[in-house]
């Protein structure tokens, strides 16, 4: 299903297109005076190099690839444990939260200070994994139509009966969704510890150590590279998700979905004053165990007693604060504009996406593309067209942004049941009325998803700018602080920028809450 | 098995707790439904009739009373097998052919699939669907959807069946032809029965007694007992005797 002829020749066309446009570009040099090399001129660098790419690139692909089947295994794992027993799921809160919303790059310093060698590819990677796929798993695990459940159940069926039966198969598409977008990351996050430091191989410690020799073309080529192994990934569970997702679709409308014993219960105030504390505790109670086994010097590694001393009770603190301060007036405004315009992009083309499937066909390699390249070769290529300011910034957090919101708002119109499109139609309606009726009231569950998702997501594209390109607010201040050997900053600017994306995706957590329930819906997670 | 296989309803209660209010779907509802027996329940939506038959298969607790079925708690008696289930709404698992959505109750219970295959092979052609065996759900039409859902009810030689609405999508035809079907399946089976059903001629048609509930708080008005010889066959669908009785329990829905 889904691969017909015509369809690969439109993609084909559609990538021919890129390319020739490209060559253009790039032979008449019109864009950023030949920082955009034309695609030959790449390719045949490609070949001169191509010496050095295999250790680079088995270097990166084991990363990601351990990190990969480390990080989903620990996430399916963890996912089932949530979806049976909602209590844990409430007291893991903090955690989930914390290892989703903590920018890789502010934490690459650290893993490469406190870890050998591959470790911190693996770890970089199996955290970018992590979340996607938990989170899919839960989400298809309770997101399953409460009649098939009723009937396992009605036949004495206990939990892992009916999970077992009928959950895990009806999450199937749901979790190779989540390894869809799982596995891409998991490339970045490889390539991501390799711009940390260590390592003599990695497609990111070649990338780094090609930047400062103005070669456009072998940074492209790198770029290019990265980017197809990243793609290649995610076609190859986009594939098998396919081929799964036609006959697990329900037929008719699920009235109700499962309701966990957890939901709509009201506990006593103590008991929930309890879950949020051991919710917040747990996170440090594991940064400070993690760092107690790995036996790190003190010097190098703090412990939040240790942070506390640097930030708030040393005499140097107060300079430190100010420096926080002063990085944070300049991370945060760029953080939210350019949240909120990748959001809006995204959304805007999900629902192009109902009404053009063509179009969207021919912009996903592209999408695709700006999810790997920006950090990796794009950069410098936006350095020159944009200049360092603020522009370049918003560049960069746009690109890194627009991806996952987009999958995810895609997603939730994809799920939108048949008959309740098909109401509508019926009364003759067009497809924008469709559109405006049913997907996109129904979707909203999906947007709030996806700014949940985007959130931290975007602190994140700003330090990475801000580090590679502008030298200001958070980002610069990690990468000084690198070169100064400040581990107190290093760890300060670690701490504040995780807080901060937890902080971000609370106060959507509670927005979402209070709008969804004002209409009676669910939340997507 | 005919004493042990009952449905005893005590003095049962449940209350559902939703957005500050609280709605009594069951006040004190008691109900004996003897071994081989057929029983209908029919009222206005929200009268609780779903809630009974929900509690008496172990989905949900009540909040005082006891429901006993086959002399078990609701747990253990589908637990062991003894009961059998069918939805208004099918609720087919999509990616299972018919063959194996109708096996289904056989793979909660753990029984062999292979000792049970020419059963499956009779069920289907009992209700219509030979040559869909390998169909999936959704090459289904509803008609179709809801009789494989009938023939799961019946893979496990229930000795107790429930039927909530079984019929309620079906058309008017199809649904006279499925009564008839109905009652010569229970005829030979002997499986207590209970019925939870919107249809005044479907209730009268079937059942040994039509029990009629009213809402707010949900509980029994009235118990309409059915004295027509069996087989019932379809012409009695237009005997001035049948309508009679249509009209009794129409007029206990009333309220009268």
């Amino acid at each position: 299903m889904g691969i017909d002829l015509r369809r690969i020749y439109g993609s084909i066309r559609n990538l021919a297109i890129i390319v020739i446009v490209w060559e253009i570009l790039g032979r008449l040099q019109l864009v950023a005076s030949g920082a955009l090399p034309p695609p030959s001129a790449v390719v045949l660098r490609l070949i001169k190099d191509w010496g050095d790419y295999p250790g680079h690139i088995g270097a990166t692909i084991f990363g990601a690839g351990v990190g990969f089947i480390i990080g989903n295994a620990v996430a399916i794992a963890a996912g089932v444990l949530f979806a049976l027993y909602p209590l844990t799921s409430r007291v893991a809160r903090g955690l989930n939260i914390a290892i989703f919303a903590l920018p890789a790059i502010a934490i690459s310093p650290i893993l490469v200070l406190t870890l050998s060698d591959p470790v911190p590819r693996i770890v970089l990677a199996a955290i970018g994994c992590y979340f996607v796929t938990m989170t899919a798993t839960v989400v298809g695990l309770t997101q399953v139509d409460a009649r098939s459940v009723d009937v396992v159940r009605a036949y004495g069926g206990g939990k892992w009966k009916a999970l077992w039966l009928v959950q895990w198969r009806s999450a199937l598409p749901v979790i190779l969704s989540g390894l869809r977008v799982a596995a891409p990351n998991a490339v970045l996050g490889s390539i991501l510890a390799e711009f940390g430091g260590g390592g003599r191989w990695g497609l990111g410690v070649y990338l780094l150590g090609s930047l400062g020799r103005a070669e456009p073309d072998r940074l492209w080529g790198i770029g290019l590279v990265a980017t197809l192994i990243a793609a290649a990934a995610y076609a190859v569970f986009a594939l098998i998700a396919n081929s799964i997702t036609g006959s697990s679709q329900s037929v008719t409308v699920p009235t109700s979905l499962l309701r966990s014993d957890e939901e709509g219960r009201v506990r006593p105030l103590w008991q929930r004053g309890a879950l949020i504390a051991s919710s917040i505790a747990l996170p440090f109670a594991l940064w400070w165990v993690l760092l107690l086994a790995l036996r790190v010097p003190a010097m190098i590694a703090k412990t939040p007693a240790g942070l506390l001393d640097y930030l708030v009770l040393l005499p140097s603190a107060p300079i430190a604060q100010g420096k926080l301060v002063a990085a944070l007036a300049q991370t945060l405004p760029m953080t939210f504009i350019g949240m909120a315009a990748g959001l809006a992009l995204a959304f805007a083309l999900a629902l192009c996406s109902q009404l053009w499937p063509a179009v969207v066909r021919a912009f996903m390699p592209v999408a695709l593309v700006t999810q790997t390249m920006p950090l990796v070769a794009l950069t410098p290529l936006l350095v020159l067209m944009l200049g360092r300011g603020t522009a370049v910034i918003l560049a960069i957090t746009i690109s890194v942004t627009f991806f996952p919101a987009f999958v995810t708002m895609a997603q939730g119109l994809l799920m939108v049941p048949r008959a309740a499109l098909e109401v509508p139609k019926a009364y003759g309606a067009s497809l924008f009325t469709q559109l405006r009726l049913v997907s996109i009231p129904s979707s909203l569950p999906y947007l709030f998803a996806a700014t949940r998702l985007t959130a931290p997501r975007a602190l994140l594209g700003v330090m990475i700018a801000e580090w590679l390109a502008t030298g200001t607010g958070l980002g610069n201040l990690l990468n000084q602080s690198r070169g100064y050997l400040d581990y107190g900053m290093i760890w300060s600017v670690a701490f504040v920028s995780v807080v901060l994306s937890v902080l971000f995706y609370q106060v959507v957590v509670v927005v979402e809450r209070r709008v969804l329930g004002r209409f009676g819906m669910a939340s997507a997670q | 098995m005919s004493t042990a296989s009952g449905i005893r309803v005590e003095t049962v209660s449940r209350v559902f707790a939703a957005r500050g209010t609280t709605v009594e779907a069951l006040r004190d509802v008691s109900l004996d439904c003897p071994a081989g027996s057929f029983t209908a329940l029919i009222g206005p939506s929200g009268c609780g009739k779903s809630t009974i038959l929900r509690l008496a298969l172990g989905l949900d607790r009540a909040d005082t009373g006891t429901i006993e079925v086959g002399g078990l708690a609701p747990s253990d008696a589908t637990k062991s097998g003894i009961t059998g289930v069918a939805f208004q709404d099918a609720a087919l698992l999509p990616w299972r052919s018919v063959e194996d959505n109708i096996a289904l109750p056989l793979d909660v219970l753990g029984r062999p699939r292979a000792a049970h295959s020419a059963k499956i092979a009779e069920l289907i052609a009992l209700v219509g669907l030979k040559g869909f065996e390998n169909a999936l759900p959704s090459e289904l039409s509803g008609g179709m959807r809801q009789r494989v859902a009938i023939a799961r009810s019946l893979v496990t030689d229930p000795q107790v069946l429930f039927l909530d609405e079984p019929f309620g999508a079906l058309d008017q035809i199809l649904r006279k032809q499925m009564n008839i079907e109905l009652q010569r399946i229970w005829m030979e089976s002997q499986a207590t029965t209970l019925l939870v059903t919107h249809g005044i001629d479907e209730a009268v048609f079937l059942a040994d007694r039509v029990v009629v509930m009213q809402s707010r708080p949900g509980r029994i008005s009235k118990i309409i007992d059915i004295d027509l010889p069996r087989p019932r066959r379809a012409e009695l669908f237009a005997d001035p005797a049948f309508h009679k009785l249509e009209a009794e329990v129409a007029s206990a829905l009333d309220g009268h």
